[in-house]
C-alpha cells in the first residue's frame, strides 16, 4: 500500500469540553486551520473537525468533537463523550468561574468515557496575562490531584495549541503500546487501520472558503 | 467517518431522549428544550424515518420557538435534510443562517459538506435551478424572524 498523505494507521476520537466562551472552538480552529477566529459565535450543538498528525512515525487521524458549552445543550453533548480516546477540558485563565466548574465537567468526562481516556486540562487565553484570574500553580496542582495532563495555551497566538493536541495523542499511543488500552474494547475511541475505499478524500486540509467574507 | 453527516447516535441514547419526551408529553410538560433534545437525537439516527420525525419536530419548534433557539433549530434542520438527501432544502437553511452570521465557520463548513455531497452524487446545479428557489421561498419568513433578533 502506498503511503499517500491521506493514509493513516489509527483514528483517535477526541472531545473538547468546558464552559461557554472559554475558546473551545477557537482552539479547534487554531489546530485544524492554523487560524484564529476573532468573534467566534457560540457553537450550535457540536462542531466537528479532523486533522492527520504523526506520532512515532505513525499517521493518526484525529476526529474531534467540539461541544457547545451552553447548559441547554449539555444533555445531548454528553452523548458525544462515549468512545472518546482523548478529552480536552478547557477553562479560561481570565475567568475564575470557568475554572471553578472544572470538577463538574471532569466528573461528566470520567463517568461517560472509559477509564483509559486521556484527559488534558487546558488553561486557554494565556496571552491575556494582565487579566489572569487563575494562577498556573493552582491549576497545575488541580491537574496533579486529578491525574490530568496540563498546559496553558492561547488559541489567539497559537501558543501551545499543537502541544495539547499532540501530547494527548502521544499519551493515547503510549497506552496502546503498553497494552493498557484495549483496541478491541467497544469504546476505546481508537480504530486501527481502517479499510480504505478506492479513493480517499483529503479531509485534513482546510476547507476553501467560498464566501467572499473577510473573516 | 468523514464529516458531521456521517455520525450517528447510539440506540440507547436515542431511547433515553425518546422516553424523556414521551413522559413529558403524557404529563403535558414538554418544554422546547426537551423537544429540541429529542429532535436532535432523532436527526442523528441511522434511520430515515427517525430523521424525518426529527425534522417534523424541529419545523414545529421553529414556527413558535424562542429567538435564541431558532438558530439551533435551523442548523439541525439543515443537517437533517442533508441526511435524507434533501440537499436544496438543507442549503436553503444554511443560507438563512449565513445571512444573519456571514462569518459563522460552523455553518460555512456544513454548507461545504453539503455541496461536496451534491457534487459526489452529481446533483450540483439541480438545486440552483429547481428546489432552492422553492425552499427559500418558504423559508424567508424564518430568515426575517431570525434577522430581526
Amino acid at each position: 500500500m502506498s503511503a499517500g498523505p491521506y493514509n493513516y494507521s489509527y483514528i483517535f476520537k477526541y472531545i473538547i469540553i468546558g464552559d461557554m466562551g472559554v475558546g473551545k472552538s477557537c482552539l479547534l480552529h487554531q489546530f485544524t486551520e492554523k487560524k484564529f477566529m476573532a468573534d467566534c459565535p457560540h457553537t450550535i450543538g457540536v462542531e466537528f473537525g479532523t486533522r492527520i498528525i504523526e506520532v512515532a512515525g505513525q499517521k493518526i487521524k484525529l476526529q474531534i468533537w467540539d461541544t457547545a458549552g451552553q447548559e441547554r445543550f449539555r444533555a445531548v453533548t454528553r452523548s458525544y463523550y462515549r468512545g472518546a480516546a482523548g478529552a480536552l477540558l478547557v477553562y479560561d485563565i481570565t475567568r475564575r468561574s470557568t475554572y471553578n466548574h472544572l470538577s463538574s465537567w471532569l466528573s461528566d468526562a470520567r463517568n461517560l468515557t472509559n477509564p483509559n481516556t486521556v484527559i488534558f486540562l487546558i488553561g486557554n487565553k494565556s496571552d491575556l496575562e494582565a487579566q489572569r484570574d487563575v494562577t498556573y500553580e493552582e491549576a497545575k496542582q488541580f491537574a496533579e490531584e486529578n491525574e490530568l495532563l496540563f498546559i496553558e495555551a492561547s488559541a489567539k497566538t497559537g501558543d501551545n495549541v499543537e502541544d495539547a493536541f499532540l501530547e494527548t495523542a502521544k499519551k493515547i499511543y503510549q497506552n496502546i503500546q503498553d497494552g493498557s488500552l484495549d483496541l478491541n474494547a467497544a469504546e476505546s475511541g481508537v480504530q486501527h487501520k481502517p479499510l480504505q475505499p478506492g479513493r480517499s478524500q483529503p479531509q485534513n486540509t482546510p476547507n476553501p472558503t467560498k464566501e467572499g467574507c473577510a473573516c | 467517518m468523514e464529516d458531521v453527516l456521517d455520525e450517528s447516535i447510539s440506540e440507547e441514547d436515542l431511547r433515553k431522549f425518546e422516553r424523556r419526551y414521551h413522559d413529558s408529553l403524557t404529563q403535558g410538560t414538554v418544554t422546547q428544550d426537551i423537544q429540541f433534545n429529542y429532535s436532535w437525537a432523532l436527526i442523528r439516527s441511522k434511520y430515515q424515518t427517525d430523521i424525518k420525525r426529527g425534522i417534523f419536530l424541529l419545523e414545529d419548534l421553529s414556527k413558535g420557538g424562542n429567538e435564541e433557539g431558532r438558530r439551533d433549530y435551523i442548523y439541525y434542520l439543515a443537517i437533517g435534510n442533508a441526511k435524507i438527501k434533501e440537499y436544496s432544502k438543507a442549503l436553503g437553511y444554511t443560507k438563512i443562517l449565513l445571512q444573519v452570521e456571514p462569518c459563522n465557520q460552523q455553518v460555512r463548513t456544513l454548507k461545504n459538506v453539503i455541496e461536496k455531497r451534491m457534487e459526489r452524487e452529481g446533483l450540483k446545479g439541480i438545486a440552483i435551478i429547481g428546489g432552492a428557489a422553492l425552499a427559500l421561498g418558504s423559508l424567508i419568513g424564518l430568515g426575517v424572524a431570525l434577522a430581526r433578533k
